[in-house]
């Protein structure tokens, strides 16, 4: 891992949670407290993520990400926020963020999220037109699916989960990013929305079990061997 | 939840304060006052116009009547002199000795000495004069050069002209005093109207705040801008009272429902801490606290998320969304729910249906409704939704044939954590159809619910777009538009086109900024597409 991860976050017990849980997984962690030390702190050293609190003394969260933005930065950054509507989310994600997380989160949640941003900067601008992990295979021009060169029958959204976890293989993914990124969808579901659908999803592509190649990882999410 | 009920009281305090009881002083603040001052301003500067301009005229006849009658009397004068000093001399002094006392000569010689005439010697000036005699009369002459270096003057008495123009500007001086008094008199007169009828609705305001929020502040009947002011100030109160009370609503429900699960909390941390046991246990009830803190914490993100909904603060961004599209995602994302409870799940979209709106929260909206059918319902139940148009209008129908809910209970199901006794056991916040109400409070659209015999159906019936009526163009418009393609070649006709469009949505963009004062009215977007169109 060893990715340097920047955190600007005032509040002092959830910095400490989040750096106790980041640093576990193997990353570099440093804290700034303030807006003006984060933002002085994210333009003069080379980060591989930012995680930024909205609420912050000093400089706002916002204006941070869109001064950096503004400077050419480009580094992934996470917003870390208790400003949960759909209006924040979009003013977050227009600044320039490239995640938004709402407190209070869960560990494991923030971990998931850093590691697909993490992800997102090594991978290379490659465009693929194959996407394979393991025994499966995606052809994304044709959109068709295959395990073990058998041709899978799957509806566009199975496909579309699929091809997330695809694309995230090997990495954890909450059930929130998958109805994020496969529905679009940013509610807590008060059933089990995205247990159905991975396990439907399981039964088309032939997996018996929980482990198979759509793993399930207890209390947090799924993973796909890669 | 006071904190906000203390802010409430204290805005309408205020409100209240600036319109305080009427005093003089108050009188000359009032803006009516101001608008009488100008007014009065602006006909006494017109009246002194007037003044100045009869005055001008009159006098300036009186005076040109003279002039000229002088002018030609010179002129004879002087042909009748034969250009000699001394024929003048004699036709002077034949004037003089039969004209009217009115009138008055004067002919000098070079070295200033007068020849003939009933004047006083003079200093040579040419061209018209006026001035006073020494006897008191006013004259009014010209002088011109006479022959051989001398200087001739003829001129008519006026005294006439001189009390023209004193009557004139006396006249007119009492016309203009005259308006100023009336006008500072209506003024005041208009200006305690105004402030009475003020003071009466502040009254009034005062008396609701001290007392209940129910009454209401009287209607005049007479339908003027203070009528206005008392029904908008009458639609505020209503939105007031009804946040009111649901604060106090939410409050309690909040306080009743969420101490359950924190004392049940409470109680099993208390147990582990007392009973101690293996590590691994402690480590369970720690997971199961989480889980329990959890759910407690997406109660109040849902309660949240209501209340700012309901708020309208900070408004989420809307565009035109396809309803029937939104319906078929969610659908199919809880058709793998369904089968796994044996349930169906059917979405029919009827037609193209777009809406203004937000995708997010009108997703949510349709979870939340299909999620209730589902948890609600047993085995075999089987859920419709459907998206379509009836009466012009977009109506979402979630129906089912599961238990429904009995007629009794249609309207308290929307409070915040009710829920009905026969579904205690099945697993809810009892928020879901809050929410559904605020999001689609939020758009514009009506929840209503009926007995789908059996079963539930929800209705959401959206409004139509929203749309200011001077917003949409008159027959006459998009006739003329016709016209101006058949008329006009292709180019012209496009420009010319959107010049009126432009103008027509601009002036009715106006308009409607100004009827809602400083509110926000979106941008008409039929605008930019009739120029997508015209492209």
């Amino acid at each position: 891992m060893n990715l340097r991860i920047l955190l600007v976050e005032d509040d002092r017990e959830v910095a400490a949670c989040a750096v106790y849980g980041l640093i576990r997984e193997g990353y570099q962690v440093a804290v700034a407290a303030d807006g003006r030390d984060g933002l002085l702190r994210a333009s003069c050293e080379a980060w591989d993520i930012l995680i930024v609190d909205r609420m912050l003394p000093q400089l706002d969260g916002l204006a941070l990400v869109r001064m950096l933005r503004a400077g050419g930065t480009t580094t992934p950054t996470l917003f870390l926020t208790a400003l949960g509507e759909v209006s924040d989310r979009v003013a977050g994600l227009q600044a320039g963020a490239d995640d938004y997380l709402v407190k209070p989160f869960a560990i494991a949640e923030l971990i998931a999220r850093v590691e697909a941003l993490g992800r997102r900067r090594q991978a290379a601008i490659v465009v693929n037109t194959t996407l394979r992990a393991g025994d499966l295979e995606i052809d994304l021009l044709t959109r068709k699916a295959r395990r073990k060169g058998e041709i899978l029958d799957l509806q566009e959204r199975e496909l579309r989960t699929l091809e997330y976890l695809m694309r995230s293989a090997g990495r954890v993914v909450t059930r929130a990013m998958v109805l994020e990124n496969v529905w679009g969808f940013h509610f807590q579901p008060r059933t089990n929305l995205v247990e159905s659908n991975i396990s439907r999803l399981r039964s088309k592509i032939g997996q018996a079990s929980d482990q198979g190649p759509i793993e399930t990882v207890r209390g947090i999410g799924y993973r796909l061997h890669a | 939840m006071r904190k906000i009920q203390a802010d409430l009281r204290a805005s309408l305090h205020r409100i209240i304060e600036a319109m305080r009881p009427i005093g003089m002083p108050r009188v000359v603040l009032t803006s009516s006052f101001r608008l009488t001052l100008l007014y009065a301003a602006l006909f006494g500067a017109s009246a002194l116009v007037l003044a100045a301009l009869v005055w001008w005229i009159a006098t300036g006849y009186v005076a040109g009547q003279i002039d000229s009658a002088v002018t030609t009397e010179i002129a004879e004068e002087r042909a009748d002199a034969g250009g000699t000093l001394a024929g003048l001399q004699a036709v002077i002094r034949a004037q003089a000795g039969h004209a009217s006392p009115a009138a008055y000569y004067l002919l000098q010689n070079r070295a200033g000495q007068v020849l003939a005439g009933n004047l006083p010697a003079m200093a040579t000036v040419d061209g018209i004069r006026e001035w006073t005699l020494p006897s008191g009369s006013a004259v009014r002459g010209r002088g011109v050069a006479a022959p051989e270096g001398g200087f001739l003057f003829v001129g008519l008495a006026a005294s006439d002209l001189r009390e023209l123009r004193h009557a004139i500007g006396y006249a007119f001086l009492w016309v203009v005093a005259g308006t100023l008094v009336l006008a500072a008199i209506g003024g005041t007169v208009m200006s305690f109207g105004v402030l009475g009828r003020v003071e009466a609705i502040s009254r009034a305001s005062r008396r609701i705040i001290a007392g209940d929020l129910g009454q209401r502040i009287a209607l005049r009947g007479t339908n003027d801008e203070f009528d206005h002011l008392a029904a908008s100030l009458n639609a505020m109160l209503d939105r007031i009272q009804v946040l009111m009370e649901g604060m106090r609503q939410v409050s309690s429900d909040i306080a009743h429902d969420l101490r359950t699960p924190l004392s049940r909390h409470r109680q099993r941390l208390e147990l582990a801490l007392l009973d101690g046991g293996t590590e691994h246990d402690l480590r369970a009830t720690l997971a199961s606290s989480i889980v329990d803190i959890d759910a407690i914490l997406d109660t109040f993100g849902a309660l949240l998320r209501i209340a700012r909904l309901e708020s309208r603060t900070d408004p989420p961004p809307f565009t035109e969304v396809d309803l029937g599209a939104i319906a078929q995602d969610v659908t199919d994302a809880y058709r793998a729910v369904a089968e796994e409870r044996q349930q169906s799940l059917d979405c029919i979209v009827d037609s193209e249906v777009a809406v203004p709106g937000n995708r997010e929260l009108l997703a949510q909206l349709v979870a939340n409704l299909i999620e209730n059918g589902l948890r609600h319902g047993q085995c075999d139940t089987a859920m419709r939704i459907l998206v379509t148009m009836q009466d012009g209008a977009v109506v979402l129908c979630v129906s089912d044939d599961g238990p429904g809910i009995p007629a009794a209970f249609h309207q308290a199901v929307f409070r915040p954590f009710y829920r009905l006794e026969t579904s205690r056991d099945v697993p809810g916040t009892g928020l879901g159809l809050s929410l559904v109400a605020a999001i689609a409070q939020m758009h514009d659209a009506r929840v209503t619910l009926a007995d789908n015999n059996p079963g539930l159906a929800v209705q959401v019936v959206f409004g139509r777009p929203p749309l200011p009526e001077s917003d949409a163009e008159p027959e006459w418009l998009r006739q003329a538009q016709r016209w101006l393609h058949r008329r006009l070649p292709e180019w012209y006709a496009r420009q010319a086109t959107r010049g009126v469009h432009r103008a027509w949505h601009g002036v009715a963009y106006a308009i409607a900024r100004f009827r809602q004062g400083r509110g926000t009215v979106a941008k008409p977007r039929n605008a930019d597409q009739h120029d997508q169109d015209a492209r």
